[in-house]
């Protein structure tokens, strides 16, 4: 099976449950509560650990519920890495549609070549706006990334949608972001989302990489045509920029014979 | 405002903590404003689970607080069911808040002038007659603390105690709508107030604005010296009643055993 008809059907339930949890919670079904910033399934509680380190500087407390709600995702960040952006986020769901609306359409919009040099200015890019934003939060003392959490804010709107039957002003940020997309592949995911960085750099030392096991591969270099990160997953397959999407290992045309590219703990 | 105060305004105060508003609450359990602010991370947990659509989202409305928890409790007021508490990730409400007594998220004010059985009160007592008033009591009927939070003075005037959590059933539910709200309104807790700040407070601020007006007041050691000029000795100044004291009570009489 491929991992992308997985991929998929996480994300279509993942985003059909943003719009199915309000509606249990109108009918006083408490068992999931919360959205993307945090969310409790029974009594597991989970959030945004970007989201929890503002909260912390911001108010220079750490409760008990605060680590609680850590642990989990934590560690499905050590051990898988980043699968929150490719398998879960809603708003890389979006990205992925608005692409393949683009292919029907003929739309083409530059896909950025991949360089070694533009790995690392890119990585070195969401870093700095990372810090950048912290730093900026540090000033206005609030969570302030928060109101630029792309998940976070389509959830929290589905929400709203829902549950009152109106969006608030922060889905202009949303629309934006999804306009900007028609012209620039990815750039939210790529450069800018403070969210998705601070995963990244938690999954630094993950146990589950993209690696090249087989040496002779035929350098059909299609690995690197559909990375989504515009990496090389041949050699960066434990790079900070890696969400561990598997698009390159479905690709990946000497799979068939012996085992290529592969996901290896 | 000149540029001064202006510069005042926006530097020394943090436009993202400070913004208070008349009929503008937190939800129950909220920290003060400030931390309140630090602490949420706008996850909408407290929205999602409030069973009466009470608090909201804040909108572009409430600028830098776009996205924050809050009741408006002209629309919907809060019918302290406790539930969005111990929800909060963060700890911005405080978890371990159960008991609707113990939520102090404002003060309910009574707009005497506006308000019905006020009204009422002052025409039948000045035979004035304006065809307004009216028996409303209605914020002392819709009140979850009835003859706690709201108790009736003359057994007509509506007047709120120490005890008002701030919950805005009242102010839901008040007929009398008027150019500042309505004619009893939520002031939220931490709402800052020039007239409500301490004496010293006012009193540096009136010294510094006007200083030739305030020459005879006493300092220093002027000030010790005249209190150390006045005596406790000497005589006292004789007391009287206006009214005849009884010296016995009828039907006793003195025993001198």
């Amino acid at each position: 099976m491929k991992i992308k008809t997985i991929r998929r059907s996480v994300q279509i339930a993942v985003f059909l449950g943003m719009f199915i949890v309000p509606v249990l919670n109108i009918l006083e079904i408490y068992f999931i509560k919360g959205t993307f910033y945090s969310i409790d399934i029974g009594s597991i509680a989970m959030a945004d650990p970007l989201a929890i380190l503002q909260a912390v500087v911001a108010s220079k407390m750490f409760t008990y519920s605060m680590f609680a709600s850590l642990v989990i995702p934590v560690l499905l960040v050590l051990i898988f890495g980043r699968i929150w952006c490719s398998f879960m986020c809603p708003y890389y769901l979006v990205t992925e549609m608005i692409d393949s609306i683009k292919k029907k359409l003929k739309i083409k919009t530059k896909k950025t070549e991949y360089s070694d040099h533009l790995t690392v200015k890119t990585n070195m890019f969401r870093l700095g706006f990372l810090l950048f934003g912290l730093f900026v939060m540090g000033i206005s003392g609030i969570p302030l990334l928060n109101l630029i959490s792309a998940p976070g804010v389509i959830s929290s709107q589905a929400l709203v949608l829902v549950k009152f039957g109106y969006v608030t002003f922060e889905m202009a940020f949303i629309i934006t972001l999804i306009v900007l997309e028609f012209f620039y592949y990815k750039f939210w995911c790529r450069y800018f989302c403070p969210t998705g960085s601070f995963l990244s750099l938690i999954g630094l030392k993950r146990l589950l990489k993209v690696e090249k096991v087989n040496e002779n591969c035929s350098m059909c270099l299609s690995c690197i045509k559909t990375c989504p990160m515009a990496i090389n997953p041949m050699k960066d397959g434990s790079s900070v920029a890696c969400n561990n999407c598997g698009d390159c290992v479905d690709i990946c045309p000497d799979n068939k014979k012996t085992p290529t590219l592969k996901f290896k703990i | 405002m000149n540029l001064k105060e202006r510069l005042q305004k926006t530097l020394s105060e943090n436009p993202f903590k400070g913004f208070f508003k008349k009929n503008r609450l937190r939800p129950p359990g909220a920290r003060g404003e400030k931390q309140f602010m630090e602490l949420c991370i706008r996850c909408a947990r407290c929205i999602e689970v409030c069973p009466y659509d009470s608090i909201k989202r804040a909108d572009l409305f409430e600028k830098l607080q776009i996205g924050t928890p809050y009741i408006f409790p002209e629309d919907r007021a809060c019918y302290l069911c406790m539930k969005c508490p111990e929800v909060c990730p963060t700890g911005a409400l405080d978890n371990k808040l159960f008991e609707p007594e113990k939520v102090n998220i404002g003060k309910a004010v009574i707009s005497q002038e506006d308000c019905l059985n006020f009204i009422y009160f002052k025409e039948e007592e000045t035979g004035k007659i304006t065809g307004k008033a009216m028996i409303c009591s209605t914020c002392y009927n819709v009140c979850p603390f009835t003859d706690e939070a709201i108790v009736m003075e003359k057994y007509i005037l509506p007047v709120i105690t120490e005890k008002c959590v701030g919950c805005g059933i009242c102010v839901e539910k008040c007929p009398v709508k008027t150019t500042d709200g309505k004619a009893v309104n939520v002031v939220p807790t931490g709402m800052g107030n020039e007239k409500d700040a301490g004496y010293y407070y006012r009193r540096s601020k009136i010294l510094k604005s006007d200083p030739q007006k305030y020459k005879d007041i006493l300092k220093g050691d002027k000030l010790i010296e005249k209190k150390q000029n006045i005596s406790t000795f000497g005589e006292k100044k004789q007391f009287k009643y206006d009214f005849e004291i009884n010296t016995s009570i009828e039907g006793w009489e003195m025993n001198e055993d």
